[in-house]
């Protein structure tokens, strides 16, 4: 399957399950014991996240603003989703140059996924990623520091939740993420 | 001019980058104000039938529920009615058949009223509702929540409008497409005009993010007689109809230094679990706020 392809049916499988199911994941009563606040996991970065090491920038920043919007149209956030998303787009490549051992230019047919990096570099880096995510989105979804414990508990709970999914989706997809792309 | 392209080439990445950047903030900022942005919101087209496909198949599952709370509901409606026999009219149009003396026919009676055929309104209701059906829901946003409904201008649905269910309130109208409209639900940070059941009036609920449950009235006067247990009321104030149920109150805090009460109320409404809601058309809005601007005026 052309890389292409991959990646836009990834797109749309990704929002499919973001929205119709994560997002209703608040609803249920018992999502938040304990007087835990209303949380909602996101898995929809791991588009981002999954992206070929050889996508040029621009492209790469463009594909998550689109996500980001798409998101923001479901979720009626504006275009919270889709700052969160740019940002993260924007410092992948740095991340991912911490974390891999040789140069990015060096993975020619690759993306970032448990097979190629491991499973504990890519969880870091996915954790990394999700973490900024989590943070400007919150951010600027609460916009005041009046209750920063209330904001951190938000984002913390979030991300661990949505890391779990990332994690889930990894092992289920793992035949189709894993793949080296020959056909570019 | 050569250095300047060749310095925006370098920096093509980063220029970008803010460019994606800044119409992120403004498109933020625009969906903040009040009024609202009609693209990027659950009720376009595409969303739209995402959400109500979704909620065609969830929809069968949900039917013995829905079943239970409309059964509920009409019976709380029935007892209503009996209760108040006399003060139905007022939320609905009524009308009686004219009718004429009839002098051509007699009968042993003496006279006869024949109808004409016409009709004529005795009363307007003040409100009309439209029963929606609720194809998406959020509870879990920290400023404002939204929920999406499956009526829209086609069905008569206009901005501002208060949106109720059965037993509470719900939110107002936001965006509003062909056949979908988006509600700001009660969960966000706008106020409610409020009363309490021994009468105070000039109250104001607010939602405080973390629980889907409880609203907070604030400011309550110390010597207003208020206990656990007690209902919280709309007032005609605000866009919602009068006496429409908020909740009841959950925990009396009484602030020392400002002299004042706050009521944790909890919500009559369960957000949770939403399904159908009724749209309040209010029928002299136009006319009131007509009225009221021209009080600004002068």
């Amino acid at each position: 399957m052309s890389i292409y392809l991959r990646n836009v049916i990834r797109f749309i499988l990704l929002v499919l399950i973001q929205v119709l199911l994560l997002n209703k994941i608040p609803l249920r009563w018992w999502s938040n014991p304990g007087g835990l606040p209303p949380y909602t996991p996101y898995i929809y970065p791991l588009f981002i996240l999954l992206l070929p090491l050889s996508t040029p920038i621009p492209f790469l920043l463009i594909a998550s603003f689109t996500m980001g919007i798409t998101i923001d149209a479901f979720m009626d956030t504006g275009g919270i989703h889709a700052a969160a998303c740019v940002l993260m787009a924007f410092l992948r490549t740095n991340v991912l140059t911490l974390l891999l051992p040789k140069r990015i230019s060096e993975y020619q047919n690759m993306s970032p996924n448990t097979k190629s990096m491991g499973w504990t570099p890519f969880m870091t880096y996915a954790a990394i990623l999700l973490a900024l995510h989590h943070v400007v989105f919150y951010v600027i979804e609460i916009w005041s520091f009046h209750s920063i414990g209330y904001m951190l508990m938000k984002v913390f709970i979030s991300l661990l939740t949505s890391l779990v999914f990332v994690a889930l989706y990894s092992l289920f997809f793992s035949s189709s993420i894993s793949t080296v792309y020959y056909d570019k | 001019m050569r250095n300047f392209i060749l310095l925006i080439r370098r920096f093509w990445n980063v220029i970008l980058f803010l460019i994606l950047e800044a119409v992120s903030f403004s498109m933020i900022s625009k969906s903040r104000n009040m009024q609202g942005m009609d693209i990027v919101s659950s009720s376009n087209a595409v969303v739209g039938y995402v959400y109500k496909k979704q909620n065609d198949v969830v929809y069968y599952f949900q039917l013995k529920r829905l079943n239970d709370s409309l059964l509920d509901e009409n019976t709380r409606l029935r007892n209503q009615l009996a209760q108040y026999k006399a003060d139905t009219f007022r939320d609905m149009i009524a009308r009686i058949p004219v009718t004429v003396r009839d002098t051509t026919r007699r009968d042993s009676s003496g006279v006869t009223l024949a109808p004409t055929g016409a009709v004529k309104v005795i009363r307007y209701a003040n409100y009309r509702y439209i029963p929606a059906r609720v194809i998406n829901n959020s509870i879990s946003g920290d400023r404002t929540n939204y929920i999406t409904i499956n009526r829209g201008a086609a069905d008569g649905v206009r901005k501002e409008m208060a949106v109720v269910t059965g037993n509470g309130i719900v939110g107002r109208i936001n965006n509003v497409s062909e056949h979908l409209a988006t509600v700001v639900s009660v969960l966000s940070d706008r106020k409610v005009s409020t009363k309490l059941s021994d009468g105070t009036a000039g109250l104001f609920t607010i939602w405080n993010p973390g629980s889907p449950e409880y609203v907070v009235t604030e400011k309550v006067p110390i010597y207003a007689k208020v206990k656990k247990g007690d209902s919280v009321f709309t007032t005609g104030y605000s866009f919602f109809p009068e006496n429409i149920l908020i909740g009841t109150v959950a925990k009396v805090d009484t602030m020392k230094a400002t002299n004042a009460k706050n009521l944790k109320v909890k919500l009559s409404t369960n957000f949770r679990n939403l399904q159908y809601v009724y749209i309040v058309e209010d029928k002299i809005s136009a006319e009131r706020k007509e009225l009221e601007a021209k009080n600004k005026q002068n």
